[in-house]
């Protein structure tokens, strides 16, 4: 038994515990793609699927930081605001300097800023981190307004790399997006399964006591996990403002909630520890593609609303009853 | 020791009323009424009392529902989109039928059976409130844009109906008067009846309320019930004022009425919490805002002061109780 | 001080662990007053006491876990001072705690590696090299473990041969094991004691912190005794006897601990007829008059704590049937259960009985709010004198009914639960464990009350691992191993061997 367990887990490309919920995401996401591929001639094409996988590009960074976030423990409800609020250090660096770069650096600076806030009142200060960022959800969302004055601040220096980061194709035909957030998917899968500090978060958010025990500053890490967070969700900024072209103060409204419904739909525990980053970003495209699928069947965009929230609450349930029959 | 405490708290009442929840709420109440009205002298006219009555009315009611939910220990995030559902179901049943009482039947009827829906998906399919709840509100946003893309109007010009939210009764405001016999009514249920017990203790232990035999289950069935009940309500009252049934209406609605809840004393674990406690936090919130208006502040600290009074209120919270979630 | 050497006077080697005028301070109470022990390589030293005796505390400073506020921790000859158990374990001490301290999710060999998981070194994880030396360590102690299983399937005793492995991967010189058999079957605990004779002979010191006697005749060779925070001796337990032992703990032999009155028996109240349930019970049956104690003795394991919740419609059953009075518990759940007069007070206060917000009055009346109610209104004033006369009558310790429940001890606050049901009137009364983390002051009381309860008529239905509290109050013994009852007795005519051989099956 022993070598067969070792050869598993040598090949399995996922998480070991979770690898059944991941199989069930997989062959779900399979079963979306086939029936809109029945229903609609436009969907099985390439351009179609790599559209998607561009259109899912934001909600899959913001996903992959509150699956962190989760995953240690805490919650991050905050990444909508922080969407919002990034673009415009982003729109306004960039049209004083004409630095892409620069740009860039003070949108991330700002993410660093707001996870900082977040990770030090949650962590630190032992504020349960719901309130803390549903409390910063609307304070950065009152900022934005209070700066942009609730009017687009749009990007006057109309940069080539700027518009090509959200909007070019890589090799014509990945979307840009949809290359950095796999990019993003690859790195943070690789450094939660193959790093002591991804290893520990786990730890942290299964029972923090006990990592405590074995010396982690549970603080500490879960600090880091509300930076990475906010890092996510400001490239997820970066992304939109760049689709956009400017900095617009409604951007990023709701993405919290998708984010999240993606992240349990693939697999992680609200009670910490539990989940694959690999299973999160099944999650997001199952939840992505559904959402395209509609639209190719021409069905009003609101559906999608409709059918994702009926999506969450039957794999939830699902999971609920799985759990209480074993 | 007990003893010994009581000394200590006789010998410092200012502590003493720093320490207690209600007491806090009050001097902060005072506070900001001091505060507020030496800046301004609209701020203690008659008209202006009028208004933040009737901008409080609205919070409280739902608020009210709210903390019996949140002391039972779920939470109901689709409020604000329920709010803005039953409204324009309220508007288009008196539009079908020329018959306010079975408009306003029919908004609550609506706001309820929101409330049972999320009451089944939490108690019998076992989907963790927050999730469940977050996905009705993603179908609401969406089915109440396949009900009616634009604001419903009055489209019979029924003069009763705008007149009733807008009238008085005995001086006082309708929707104040309406917001008072329900807080009357939840205070009455949660300090005099067993019903109100059952609330608590399912909050605060529900194993021990089931071995007590008890359903813990039917006792959070009828919280969601009465919050869903009481959205509905508060739909009939928002028509009514705006003469109209609005499908964007009650955006971040579910975050002022937590934060209001949550300002108050009630804890988001359950088993803790009082009307009372909410009365002034609602009031708290509401006075800040019109308070935003009068010293002609950006009307957008409306959404930034929440988050901050959210967080801070729950920091001192902690500080108060000298124990942390840790 | 002069008895440590006295003890072992041949051994002149540097101890492993020497503590030396260790004291603890918490808010009012001195929870370890001026204790020093020494533990040699290969040694076992057992640690006793009642619960609040410092046991726990002690642990945990030489854990790391507290700091200590005076006295001295040193391992091999030098003084440590740990800022956090990490720094413990780097020390080379590692306690295996009741609580076993692993990540369920995680694997065997990853749990091992917990503190510092091994990596390459462009810095990433080193699974193979992780999963070999977790086999090395395995094969060196002689543990059947799979590095690639995960910790949450394991049982606990497989769980602990985890900890301990941890223990030899940071070559720990000193093992501390707190009340490790709590939840083992006997032969798990035969186990156990064989890997413990293992790690003596690589020359680990160990401290086993248990209250089982019998175990620590087994098991220890020297013995330490500490008793409200103080050293009370440390002699070879070979010097021991059973009643010198019980005697040091409690500081006065324990005779009668259990009065008992006389019972007069009346109509069967209970008739459970061949209950199962999917995970544990097999074909229970049994009968409960009324002013009887019906005694379930079952190790850790046999489904004392699953029978108990399925009788009273907590947890469901697959087949099988729970009469009260003659009539049926149906629908199974615990709202019908009550109203036909049958209740549990859990093993479990905390997680299954407490409102630790709440007031005692609140607590108390839980159960029987209907008898203050008209119309739906609680009827405070009549609540409140009744909860009063309950104080009175249990001599519940307390300032004021208003007081949180949360400030009240054990003992009081198992009284307030019992009070909750015989506020309501039962017929029949399910009581788990109910003296488990309850000092011997208290314990007494429960059982006179348990006692007196018996004798006024009401069924009692006591399930317990304690041999004491089974043979002092139950009329008739049940035992239960695996589910299943083995075998039933009268208490007049049974030995404590004939009813553990009935156990250990």
């Amino acid at each position: 038994m022993p070598q067969s367990n070792n050869i598993k887990s040598k090949f399995s490309l996922f998480s070991t515990s979770r690898g059944n919920s991941e199989l069930a995401l997989i062959v779900s996401l399979l079963v979306v793609i086939t029936i809109f591929s029945f229903m609609s001639e436009y969907f099985l094409t390439v351009r179609n699927l790599t559209n998607v996988l561009g259109q899912a590009s934001i909600i899959m960074a913001l996903a992959m930081g509150v699956a962190i976030v989760l995953i240690s423990g805490e919650v991050d409800i905050s990444v909508g605001s922080v969407v919002a609020a990034v673009a415009i250090p982003l729109v306004e660096i960039m049209n004083a300097t004409d630095s892409l770069m620069l740009g860039i650096a003070g949108a991330l600076a700002l993410g660093l800023m707001i996870g900082a806030i977040n990770g030090y009142l949650s962590a630190y200060l032992r504020i349960n981190s719901l309130i803390v960022t549903l409390g910063t959800l609307f304070i950065i969302r009152g900022f934005v307004y209070l700066y942009t004055g609730k009017r687009p601040i749009a990007d006057t220096g109309y940069l080539e790399n700027f518009f090509q980061l959200g909007s070019g194709r890589f090799l014509d035909i990945l979307p840009n997006p949809a290359l950095v957030a796999g990019i993003i998917v690859i790195f943070f899968i690789f450094i939660m399964r193959h790093t002591r500090f991804g290893r520990r978060i786990y730890a942290v958010g299964s029972n923090a006591e006990v990592a405590s025990l074995a010396g982690y500053n549970v603080r500490r890490l879960r600090f880091y996990c509300f930076i990475i967070c906010s890092l996510l969700a400001s490239v997820g900024g970066i992304l939109l403002s760049s689709r956009l072209g400017s900095a617009i103060h409604t951007a990023g409204m709701g993405y919290e909630f998708q984010a999240i419904a993606a992240v349990v739909l693939g697999g992680v525990s609200l009670a910490g520890g539990i989940g694959s980053l690999f299973g999160v970003m099944l999650g997001v495209l199952i939840l992505a593609f559904v959402s395209n699928g509609l639209g190719m069947i021409n069905l009003p965009t609101e559906w999608q609303l409709v059918i994702t929230g009926l999506v969450i609450i039957a794999a939830v349930a699902l999971d609920a009853f799985k759990k209480k029959s074993r | 020791m007990p003893a010994t405490e009581s000394i200590k708290q006789i010998t410092n009442p200012i502590k003493k009323i720093l320490t207690s929840e209600v007491g806090f709420l009050v001097l902060s109440l005072l506070a900001l009424i001091i505060g507020i009205s030496s800046f301004s002298e609209q701020f203690l006219s008659a008209p202006n009392a009028v208004a933040i009555l009737h901008q409080s009315s609205l919070v409280l009611i739902v608020a009210i529902g709210m903390t019996v939910l949140l002391i039972s220990g779920e939470v109901d995030i689709s409020v604000g989109a329920n709010l803005a559902f039953s409204s324009c179901v309220v508007m288009a049943v008196i539009n079908q039928t020329d018959s306010i009482a079975l408009g306003a039947l029919a908004g609550i009827a609506f706001g309820t059976s929101v409330g049972f829906i999320n009451a089944f998906v939490t108690t019998v399919l076992k989907v963790n409130s927050l999730i469940g709840t977050i996905a009705m509100m993603m179908m609401l946003k969406g089915g109440v844009f396949l009900f009616t893309r634009e604001a419903i109007q009055n489209h019979h010009q029924l003069p009763l109906f705008p007149k009733i939210a807008t009238g008085f009764v005995l001086g006082i405001p309708v929707p104040a008067l309406i917001a008072s016999i329900v807080a009357i009514i939840g205070w009455v249920i949660m300090t005099r009846t067993k019903a109100g017990r059952l609330f608590l203790a399912t909050g605060a232990n529900q194993k021990a309320t089931r071995l007590s035999g008890y359903s813990p289950e039917r006792v959070k069935f009828a919280a969601f019930l009465l919050t869903g009940a009481l959205t509905g309500l508060a739909a009939v009252i928002l028509a009514s004022l705006i003469n109209a049934g609005q499908p964007t209406a009650g955006g971040g609605f579910e975050l002022i009425v937590i934060a209001a809840v949550l300002l108050g004393g009630t804890s988001l674990m359950g088993g803790r919490g009082t009307i009372l406690g909410t009365i002034f936090g609602v009031l708290i919130l509401k006075i800040v805002d019109n308070g935003i208006i009068l010293l002609r502040l950006n009307q957008d600290y409306q959404i930034i002061f929440p988050g901050i009074v959210l967080i801070l209120a729950l920091y001192m919270d902690q500080k108060r109780r000298g124990t942390t979630n840790d | 001080m002069t008895e440590l050497n006295i003890a072992d006077p041949t051994n002149t080697s540097v101890p492993v662990l020497s503590v030396s005028g260790l004291t603890k301070k918490f808010p009012g109470v001195l929870a370890l007053d001026d204790v020093s022990i020494e533990v040699r390589s290969g040694e076992v030293l057992a640690i006793i006491g009642e619960n609040g005796a410092g046991k726990s505390t002690l642990i945990k400073m030489l854990a790391g876990v507290y700091k200590p506020d005076g006295g001295t921790i040193a391992i091999n000859g030098e003084v440590q001072n740990y800022a956090s158990p990490a720094d413990a374990l780097k020390a080379g001490t590692k306690v295996v705690f009741q609580e076993i301290a692993l990540i369920p999710e995680f694997t065997v060999a990853e749990n091992i590696f917990l503190e510092s998981h091994l990596i390459t070194r462009i810095g990433t994880i080193d699974w193979p090299e992780i999963r070999r030396r977790a086999r090395d360590i395995f094969e060196r102690a002689g543990f059947a473990l799979d590095p690639d299983a995960k910790v949450g399937d394991l049982s606990i005793s497989q769980q602990q041969l985890v900890e301990i492995s941890r223990a030899l991967a940071h070559d720990a010189k000193l093992v501390i094991m707190d009340e490790p058999t709590s939840s083992l079957t006997p032969l798990e605990v035969r186990h156990l004691f064989e890997v413990i004779e293992r790690l003596k002979s690589l020359g680990i010191a160990i401290i086993y912190v248990s209250h089982k006697l019998e175990e620590i005749f087994e098991i220890s060779d020297r013995c330490t005794i500490l008793r409200d925070g103080k050293w009370i001796s440390t002699q070879p337990t070979s010097s021991h006897t059973n009643d010198s032992l019980i005697k040091d703990m409690v500081g006065r032999s324990i005779d009668d601990l259990f009065p008992r009155s006389e019972r007069k028996f009346g109509d069967t109240v209970v008739q459970v007829d061949g209950l199962y349930t999917h995970n544990r019970l097999d074909n229970i049956s049994f009968n409960v008059r009324a002013g009887e104690v019906l005694g379930f003795f079952g190790l850790m394991g046999a489904g004392r704590t699953e029978l108990a919740k399925a009788i009273v419609g907590y947890d469901p059953i697959s087949a099988g049937s729970i009469k009260i009075n003659g009539n049926l518990l149906s629908p199974h759940s615990t709202i019908k259960s009550k109203s036909l007069g049958l209740g549990l007070l859990s093993e479990d206060r905390k997680e299954e009985g407490l409102m630790m917000d709440a007031n005692v009055t609140r607590n108390m009346t839980l159960s029987a709010l209907q008898k203050f109610t008209r119309g739906g209104f609680v009827n405070a004033a009549a609540e409140t004198k009744t909860a009063q006369s309950f104080v009175d009558r249990f001599r519940i310790k307390l300032a004021k009914l208003g007081q949180p429940i949360r400030t009240l001890s054990g003992g009081n606050q198992q009284k307030v639960l019992l009070s909750r049901w015989l506020m309501y009137g039962l017929e029949v009364i399910v009581l788990d464990e109910p003296t488990r983390g309850i000092d011997v002051g208290a314990k007494t009381e429960i059982f006179a009350l348990i006692d007196e309860l018996a004798s006024q008529g009401l069924a009692v239905i006591l399930m317990t691992s304690e041999m004491p509290e089974l043979l002092g109050l139950s009329d008739r013994i049940c035992v239960l191993a695996e589910g299943k009852i083995t075998a039933t007795f009268e208490t007049s005519n049974v030995t404590q061997e004939e009813i553990l051989d009935a156990a250990i099956q």
